[in-house]
């Protein structure tokens, strides 16, 4: 009976959107969909790492942890997997430096048992000791194993934040340092839930097909959370680097992982930001052919997979072509990364690593000396104004996207429905006036995951060329080009650049 | 080639209509599938499916190619499945520049390559379509690149291969795979052997081959699912692939020997990581219809997955395992099913061995509880239908039945056999592909001296 009902129910899926979140209860955020077969949940609680005591970080993506994948007062964790095993449904919650999120999706048939499920979840944990055992020892099999052997690209990339950030509560990954995460005991979670779970604290995002008076019902019992004082965390102000520095990772490696960057004064809804959002797009629109990184690392030259930019954060950012939600910040980086280059024949890895460096560090340096001609803006203009329309693909994301506004202060319509109108308003001189308050190529967080990292760093000082060899047959011109990238100035001193063994990576806070 | 003046909404037509070549074919909500849709047979071979589905204004043009590195026969040419899907990005006499064009479109655009199959997506506004249409069948129809090309895209693969290349997932599966399979193509990863991918660039003429020999439209099934016109979409398909010359030659596969013993190894990891233990056990083809082989995939969820007793007991209660996985997908020739654990201390995998042996033993000797069957039936119609809620979602899971029968309508099938399974069908089941005798076990442990 069930299955019948749901076919009827999808068959209708995808007609009319509206969306409001006007007359919806304080602190609640509704994206009504009547036609949707789905209801969506983005819970926001407003505290994120940069919440974790020193000594203690990691606290706060365990404690979201355990109460996403941990028992409630009325059900154990295995009765929990089992009664949301016939829905094929879940929940999950995701932790930034800002953000907790709890998300969810379920099938409108199966809403009432889910729900319940949901709210006990973020209301009435029962902090269960064999629970916190699991996902503590989860999560530090992560850190002592997986984030430092398996992926160095992404371990790149959080080194990346992790240089540019220290000082500030943004310096540590939301999974913390083995040492830190060790010392965490199930009474830090139950004090970091207490002082930040409260009803003040958290935004109830609801969004689809939900019934009547729903909305209602789950701010009503999200306010059965306690009130409290709210801590407030001073927006972290990370300081440009004078000149280049360098983070060399010691490791066993064929291959080279690189990621650049360094602080932008810019979030969502800032003046330049639709501005940056289409240079971004021009020179390193993620995943995609189109950019201008990839073109000339990777089409031209066939260096490595890819090679891309951001202006938001956008962790994990191989394992999808979609941008995340939910990972709103106040500040944020320019980030360069290039995906691992191989050695292809002896001796030549540093080589070619320093040439790809160089490559999207000379690209840089024409964009920000000559901007961007009207014809290039035109062009990305064009791409951004119909790739746009696939960022809020699903019910949930275009919820999750609602959530982010509130973050960010953004009223109605909200960041999706201005990108297409913020496009048409651009300029080729607002373009070139947004780079030129934002890029720069002199400053630079530089991070390498390499083998013989001494080499490296002799290499680096001696500023001597590092030109690379091709398969095919070149044409005059790129190796004209080649020339000039090859010997492409990175001014850097030796008390710049530091080496670390992989073994000490994360291990513990400064 | 007449098409079917419009649908037909209401009727007895449960299930599959057989269409001879020629034909369009229309199809109405029979089954667990919920959408309208019109299947195409063109006299080239060439199969494609219009499903409205999917959020207004947008469509998924999604092209399946049923070929994948299971192809890739020849000695020293592993990876030219996955290697091809990169060269079909590299232009046409007509469109040189393909990135160009889609970019025009502000297309959502990828592809990807597995053992069975390389599927090409691309998401746009309907507008679009028919633009979207010339790029697609032009590029299958006329590939055109240069060797200098060619060989320059040989780099960007190897720095692939390098991605994932350390990870310890990665280098089981290798072994995994080289000791269970000693004559079918599964035998090798998707991206290849590293040799192989270091010899790429001497390929152009082997790749141009791999083209002539596979993207024909007899092996090539398309869905283009979302907001359109039916017979106006109709017109185009006809228009744009009807000139396809048909060619296909199919490989030589060899069969993979039946395996009457045990095997067993053990690879060490230089990098940080728990031991890994899995169970490979050979196992049929994917079906859809036949009993035995549904059955196989319900068996893995429910003697291994978060709701087995295995499960509770040693991932959940005692923690002795950081986590359980059972992969038990079937696929388009007989492969393995898997049961994969990470054990959260050394010096406890004999004994955790033995926990998860003894499972096995349950499952080939009783029945699966009545409740459980009926929560995993419903999860997995739930889990299919939850993922329909996009074009483009839509398209990506009508993949699996396209490359294991060049059809949608096993989609049907495969539930309605699934709803006829009993306890003693899985017990079956477990008696047939939980036998030792096709057993591959390989474990992963750290290198003494880890770095």
């Amino acid at each position: 009976m069930k299955t019948i009902a749901l076919v009827a129910a999808l068959g209708l899926a995808g007609g009319v959107v509206s969306a409001c979140s006007g007359g919806a209860p304080k602190g609640t955020i509704a994206l009504s969909e009547p036609n949707s077969p789905f209801i969506a949940f983005d819970v926001w609680i407003k505290a994120g790492s940069q919440n974790d005591p020193v000594g203690k970080e990691g606290l706060a993506l365990l404690t979201a942890s355990l109460l996403s994948d941990g028992a409630t007062q009325q059900d154990s964790y295995q009765s929990i997997v089992e009664k949301l095993y016939p829905m094929a449904a879940g929940y999950g919650a995701s932790v930034d430096k800002e953000m907790t999120v709890f998300r969810g999706v379920v099938h409108k048939d199966n809403l009432d048992g889910y729900y319940t499920l949901f709210h006990n979840a973020l209301l009435s944990p029962a902090f269960s000791e064999d629970d916190f055992n699991r996902v503590k020892a989860q999560l530090l099999n992560y850190d002592e194993r997986a984030r430092r052997f398996n992926r160095d690209e992404e371990l790149s990339r959080e080194l990346l934040y992790w240089m540019a950030y220290q000082g500030t509560p943004y310096a540590h990954p939301a999974e913390g340092y083995v040492e830190s995460v060790r010392s965490i005991t199930l009474q830090d979670v139950k004090d970091f839930y207490a002082k930040h779970y409260l009803r003040n604290n958290v935004v109830v995002g609801v969004g689809g097909g939900y019934p009547d008076g729903f909305v209602e019902r789950v701010r009503a019992d999200l306010d059965g959370l306690p009130t409290g004082t709210v801590e407030t965390v001073a927006a972290p102000e990370p300081a440009m680097p004078r000149g280049v520095k360098v983070l060399i990772v010691e490791k066993q490696t064929d291959a080279s992982a690189i990621s650049m960057g360094f602080p932008i004064p810019l979030v969502r809804g800032d003046p330049d930001f639709t501005e940056m959002a289409l240079v971004n797009s021009w020179f390193g629109e993620h995943r995609s052919s189109f950019s201008h990184l990839y073109q000339v690392i990777r089409e031209r030259r066939g260096m490595n997979y890819g090679d891309y930019s951001y202006i938001e954060a956008f962790p994990r950012s191989y394992t999808t072509q979609e941008r995340p939600v939910n990972y709103a910040r106040r500040s944020n980086l320019f980030e360069i990364w290039i995906r691992p280059i191989s050695g292809t024949g002896p001796d030549d890895l540093h080589d070619r690593t320093l040439f790809a460096t160089r490559a999207a560090w000379r690209e840089l340096a024409k964009l920000t000396d000559e901007g961007l001609p009207p014809d290039e803006v035109e062009r990305a203009r064009l791409y951004l104004h119909n790739f746009s329309v696939t960022y809020g693909s699903t019910v949930s994301r275009r919820l999750a996207y609602k959530v982010d506004d509130a973050f960010y202060g953004l009223g109605e319509p909200g960041y999706l429905a201005s990108i297409r109108p913020g496009l048409e308003k651009l300029t080729p001189e607002s373009v070139k006036g947004a780079i030129d308050r934002n890029l720069q190529p002199d400053n630079m967080w530089v991070v390498f995951i390499t083998s013989n990292a001494e080499a490296l760093k002799a290499k680096l000082l001696s500023g001597e060329a590092t030109p690379i060899r091709y398969a095919a047959q070149q044409p005059p011109e790129l190796l004209a080009e080649d020339e000039e990238i090859a010997s492409f100035p990175i001014p850097v001193k030796a008390e710049d650049i530091t080496i670390m063994p992989i073994a000490e990576v994360f291990e513990k806070g400064t | 080639m007449r098409p079917l003046q419009g649908l037909v909404l209401l009727g007895a037509l449960a299930g599959i209509v057989a269409a001879a070549p020629g034909h369009a074919t229309a199809q109405e909500p029979a089954g667990i599938f919920p959408f309208e849709y019109r299947r195409l047979d063109l006299d080239n071979g060439l199969r494609a499916y219009l499903i409205r589905a999917g959020a207004p204004g947008q469509i998924a043009y999604l092209s399946v190619v049923r070929t994948g590195a299971r192809d890739e026969v020849e000695p020293g040419r592993t990876g030219y499945a996955h290697f091809f899907e990169h060269m079909m990005f590299r232009g046409t006499k007509k469109y040189p520049n393909y990135d160009g064009v889609t970019e025009k479109l502000g297309a959502f655009r990828n592809a990807n390559t597995s053992n069975d199959r390389t599927a090409y997506y691309l998401v746009a506004g309907t507008e679009y379509l028919e633009q979207v249409m010339d790029l697609e069948s032009d590029r299958f129809m006329n590939l055109d690149y240069s060797e200098e090309g060619f060989r320059t895209e040989a780099g960007a693969i190897l720095g692939e291969y390098q991605q994932g290349a350390y990870s310890s997932y990665s280098i089981l599966d290798r072994k995994v795979r080289e000791t269970a399979f000693l004559k079918h193509t599964y035998r090798h990863s998707t991206i290849g052997l590293e040799a192989d991918v270091r010899a790429m660039p001497e390929g152009y003429e082997y790749s141009r081959s791999f083209f002539h020999r596979f993207y024909r439209p007899e092996n090539v099934v398309l869905v283009i699912a979302g907001d359109m016109d039916l017979d106006h979409t109709e017109a185009l398909v006809h228009q744009y692939y009807d000139g396809w010359e048909p060619g296909y030659q199919a490989p030589a596969i060899q069969a993979e020997p039946e395996q009457t013993a045990k095997r067993t190894a053990t690879v060490e990891y230089s990098g940080r990581t728990l031991p890994i233990v899995t169970y490979n056990w050979k196992a049929p083809a994917w079906s859809g219809t036949d009993k035995n082989a549904v059955a196989i995939e319900v068996l893995g969820r429910v003697a291994f997955g978060p709701n087995s007793d295995v499960y509770r007991k040693l991932v959940i209660q005692e923690r002795r395992l950081q986590g359980l996985g059972a992969g038990f997908g079937l696929d388009r020739d007989p492969s393995v099913v898997s049961l994969n654990a990470m054990v959260s201390d050394p010096a406890d995998v004999d004994a955790v061995e033995s926990e998860l042996e003894a499972a096995v033993a349950l499952a080939r000797d009783s029945l699966v509880d009545a409740k459980l069957l009926a929560n995993t039936k419903s999860a997995m119609k739930y889990g299919f239908l939850m993922r329909l809620e996009t074009a483009q979602n839509v398209a990506f899971a009508l993949i699996q039945p396209i490359v294991n029968t060049g059809g949608i309508e096993a989609v049907n099938d495969y539930y309605r056999t699934l709803d006829a399974i009993t306890a003693e069908d899985i017990r079956d089941a477990a008696r047939t592909v939980l036998d030792d005798r096709g057993l591959t076990k390989v474990t992963l442990v750290q290198a003494e001296r880890g770095s």
